[in-house]
């Protein structure tokens, strides 16, 4: 076998056993969801960067996250995400594409597991990848370092570690991208992670520029190793903004020369020493953007073009047409105003969404973004879509600079017919009620409270209050002890003089006249407040006396009280009429005690 | 409370009355074109009316159904029948005022005249629960009236930070999804999903419930 076929075999062999850099993407079982991931490259030295990208198609609005999972000695960070849908025959489908850098921290095979993702019941994942980190591999040819140190910028002597931070427009118009660029000069070796913190840019909206490249520069005639952190700085106001102060922090391992350099045992020693050091803090003059801006002008500073899109030139009555217009260029295409897009002829506009994509990858912040609207005209006949204005400011050569499209034309084609018959099965095989013919009934559809229930309900209010107060003062009566023997005095009346008189009535007068008398006695007992049944006539006198009775009372109660002892202890037959007159003159007394009782 | 109520009343601006035929066959007939948004909107709005309507409920939850698939989700399976004892807003208040009536009414007869204790005390449950019913409602109406209900009627609605915030991706809603709104501003307005605000959106995209019937042929006032 001959070394050529040998290599020849290597290589099959190699590429035959090699991981895939590509993970197969697979698709849920009804097609609705698909994941797919890959490596830019599945074997890197180590210091160098993997990028991951992750790309997920989802049928329907949910679109699921990708949870990346934790990978051992790999640190993962999330570059950027992307997302973007569409509308085809009505079905609206996602995509999203997650891009992560991955960055290992020492030698051997990264194992990336299955990506699984779950929208509903529908579920995908990918197949493993593998990305090996190996010695072996020759380094990727790092990014050029471009832009020398400016006159003024290089330190004094040759420091062995050095950080400095440079703009590359000290002076600019407001939104112009100002591009910082971080840079830290080593002659000694960094050991472990770098420890950036990025100076404080109040008045700036920043965007980062990509990971940190790597170089070399020769610096006041020495060479170094420079590490790279560029950022792109747009100033959101004018006048004189200050970029703060950058600190890095890392570990260099210093080399301490033995004392005496000629012994053949002596050897350098290595001693590692953390460092903190700062760059300097700039100053950029931010101007105002120059009078005369054209009508359309959103603040948009940069270079852009303008494209317009409609998917169709011909649309069915009451379906829409979608149009889309494109930015693309290098700016800040986050903070861009979408243009107005307006037809003539449309019943409804919709706008359907809008999308950024930003490239980090160069000097300049670059980006696309789309602004998609949809036209629905009910009536066959013309669809004009409008003349779309885009302004912006170039700063380069200082001016306003504007593109339009042209009117677009989109004819509008009767209905397709294919609507489903009311109570028939509509779209999506459910078998929908029939419409009514008859009317009714008829509602508000306010929830606030109609005037015959707040009117009800108030009234109930107030008597529900009402009935309260009747009830306490009820129960005040009720307690009340005058009115509490008053009542009592009424059932006297009521109860036994009654039946006293029944009892005249049928022919037992001193049954009767000892009734009366019991009657007597409890509401006169009632009216002075004082127990008299059992006492004698003297103490019944006395007790009657000092409860306040008239002297008068006193002696008509006793007089009474000797008429009804006398009809008791005669003859009934004897008796009868001087009994129903002795219970008429109680029945007065009584009720003349009520009566004062009442006032 | 009396004057809450009729607080109340003053945020009315729908009280004209609306043919509950006339709104379910406008979304029976746009959930037939496929027009989920406007049929979610016009059932919605139907049932408002006349929540024991079988037909109604049936077609509602077709439409919702067309919603979830169109957003990716499985439909929750069958829907629901309509209940039985389902009340429509104007309803639930004629009985919220009922109980409290019938309440107050035995609490006054008891008063006058002090029969059996669980009159008394029937009645100051019902006069309770009338009173309960009616706060509640009272709550709702307030809600609405803060945060109206809504439906998505875009294909699809880009619901993004306010213009002055920092952007962000936006929410995208389908057209059916039923959300609430807040504040408006211009020809933006604040979208509400679960209490909470999730961006703004332009006002085109989204039609308010109460206003439903304005957008049929023949269901407006009468």
């Amino acid at each position: 076998m001959t070394g050529r076929r040998i290599a020849i075999l290597t290589a099959a062999l190699l590429i035959a056993t090699s991981p895939p850099r590509v993970a197969r993407a697979t698709t849920s079982a009804s097609g609705k969801l698909s994941i797919e991931a890959k490596l830019d490259a599945d074997r890197i030295a180590p210091g160098e960067t993997a990028t991951l990208t992750v790309e997920v198609q989802s049928e329907g609005l949910n679109l699921p996250d990708v949870p990346l999972p934790l990978l051992q000695s790999v640190t993962v960070e999330r570059a950027g995400t992307a997302q973007n849908f569409s509308i085809i025959n009505g079905r609206v489908s996602r995509t999203s594409t997650t891009v992560y850098r991955l960055i290992p921290r020492g030698e051997g095979a990264v194992t990336i597991p299955p990506l699984k993702i779950a929208v509903g019941g529908e579920r995908a994942e990918t197949s493993p990848l593998t990305l090996t980190v190996s010695h072996a591999v020759a380094p990727r040819t790092p990014a050029p370092l471009r832009g020398a140190l400016p006159p003024g910028a290089a330190p004094a002597g040759t420091p062995e570690i050095f950080v400095k931070a440079t703009v590359d427009h000290p002076r600019a118009y407001w939104n112009q991208q100002v591009t910082l660029r971080l840079r830290l000069y080593s002659r000694v070796d960094v050991i472990g992670d770098v420890d950036w913190r990025p100076p404080s840019t109040d008045g700036f909206w920043t965007e980062g520029l990509g990971p940190a490249r790597q170089g070399r520069q020769i610096v006041n005639g020495k060479e170094y190793a420079v590490m790279e952190i560029p950022t792109a700085l747009f100033p959101t106001r004018t006048g004189t903004l200050t970029i703060g102060s950058a600190q890095v922090r890392c570990r260099v391992a210093r080399v301490i020369q033995p004392p005496d350099p000629w012994s053949m045992l002596a050897m350098p020693d290595v001693v590692p020493e953390d460092v903190s050091i700062h760059s300097e803090p700039i100053s950029i003059v931010v101007d105002p953007l120059p009078a005369g801006a054209p009508p359309g002008f959103g603040g948009a500073v940069g270079e852009f073009r303008l494209a317009f899109h409609v998917d169709s030139l011909t649309a069915r009555a009451g379906e829409p047409a979608a149009a889309r217009v494109t930015i693309t260029g290098t700016g800040n295409v986050a903070t861009i105003r979408d243009p107005e897009i307006h037809a003539r002829g449309a019943s409804r506009e919709y706008v359907v969404g809008t999308s950024t994509k930003v490239d980090r990858t160069g000097d300049r912040l670059a980006g696309e973004r789309e602004h998609d609207v949809a036209f629905v005209a009910d009536q066959p006949g013309t669809l004009e879509i409008l003349p779309i204005h885009f302004a912006w400011f170039d700063p380069e050569s200082r001016s306003y600079r504007s593109q339009s499209t042209e009117t677009v034309i989109v004819k509008v084609l009767p209905g397709s017919g294919r609507e489903a018959r009311p109570g028939g099965i509509v779209p999506g095989g459910l078998a929908a009620a029939a419409p009514r013919r008859s009317h009714g009934p008829l509602g508000t559809l306010t929830l606030d409270p109609p005037a015959a229930s707040v009117v009800l309900l108030g009234s109930s209010i107030v008597g529900f209050g009402a009935a309260v107060l009747t009830g306490r003062s009820r129960q005040r009566r009720f307690r009340d002890p005058r009115a509490k023997r008053r009542r009592a005095l009424e059932a006297i009346l009521g109860r036994d003089l009654s039946r006293s008189a029944s009892l005249a009535r049928s022919g037992e007068p001193a049954k009767a006249a000892a009734r009366a008398e019991h009657a007597v006695l409890s509401g006169t007992g009632l009216r002075y407040d004082v127990e008299l049944q059992g006492l004698a006539r003297a103490e019944r006198g006395q007790a009657l006396l000092s409860r306040g009775a008239p002297d008068g009372d006193v002696a008509a109660i006793e007089s009474l009280l000797t008429a009804l002892q006398a009809i008791a202890y005669a003859p009934p037959e004897t008796r009868v009429s001087d009994a129903k007159h002795a219970i008429a003159s109680a029945r007065r007394a009584l009720e003349r005690y009520r009566n004062e009782m009442a006032t | 409370m009396a004057l809450a109520l009729a607080a109340a009343l003053g945020h009315g601006n729908a009280r004209a009355a609306v043919d509950a035929a006339a709104l379910y066959n406008a979304g029976t007939r746009a959930l037939a074109r496929g027009d989920v948004g406007p049929a979610v909107a016009f059932l919605l709005a139907a049932h408002r009316i006349d929540p024991r309507a079988r037909d109604i409920g049936a077609n509602l939850a077709i439409a919702r159904a067309r919603v979830e698939e169109s957003e990716g989700s499985s439909p929750r399976g069958e829907a629901r029948a309509p209940s039985a004892v389902a009340l429509s807003p104007a309803e639930s208040w004629g009985a919220s005022a009922a109980l409290a009536a019938l309440g107050a009414l035995l609490l006054w007869a008891h008063a006058l005249r002090p029969g059996p204790r669980f009159l008394a005390l029937l009645g100051s449950a019902a006069f309770l629960a009338g009173l309960l019913l009616g706060l509640a409602l009272l709550l709702r109406a307030r809600e609405e009236a803060r945060h109206p209900q809504a439906v998505v009627v875009a294909p699809v609605l880009d619901v993004a930070p306010a213009p002055e915030e920092r952007p962000l991706s936006p929410y995208l809603l389908a057209a059916g999804e039923e959300v609430r709104l807040g504040h408006a501003r211009g020809d933006l307005v604040e979208v509400r999903v679960g209490g909470n605000s999730i961006g703004w959106a332009r006002r085109s995209g989204l039609w308010r419930v109460t206003d439903a019937a304005r957008y049929t042929e023949n269901s407006g006032s009468r």
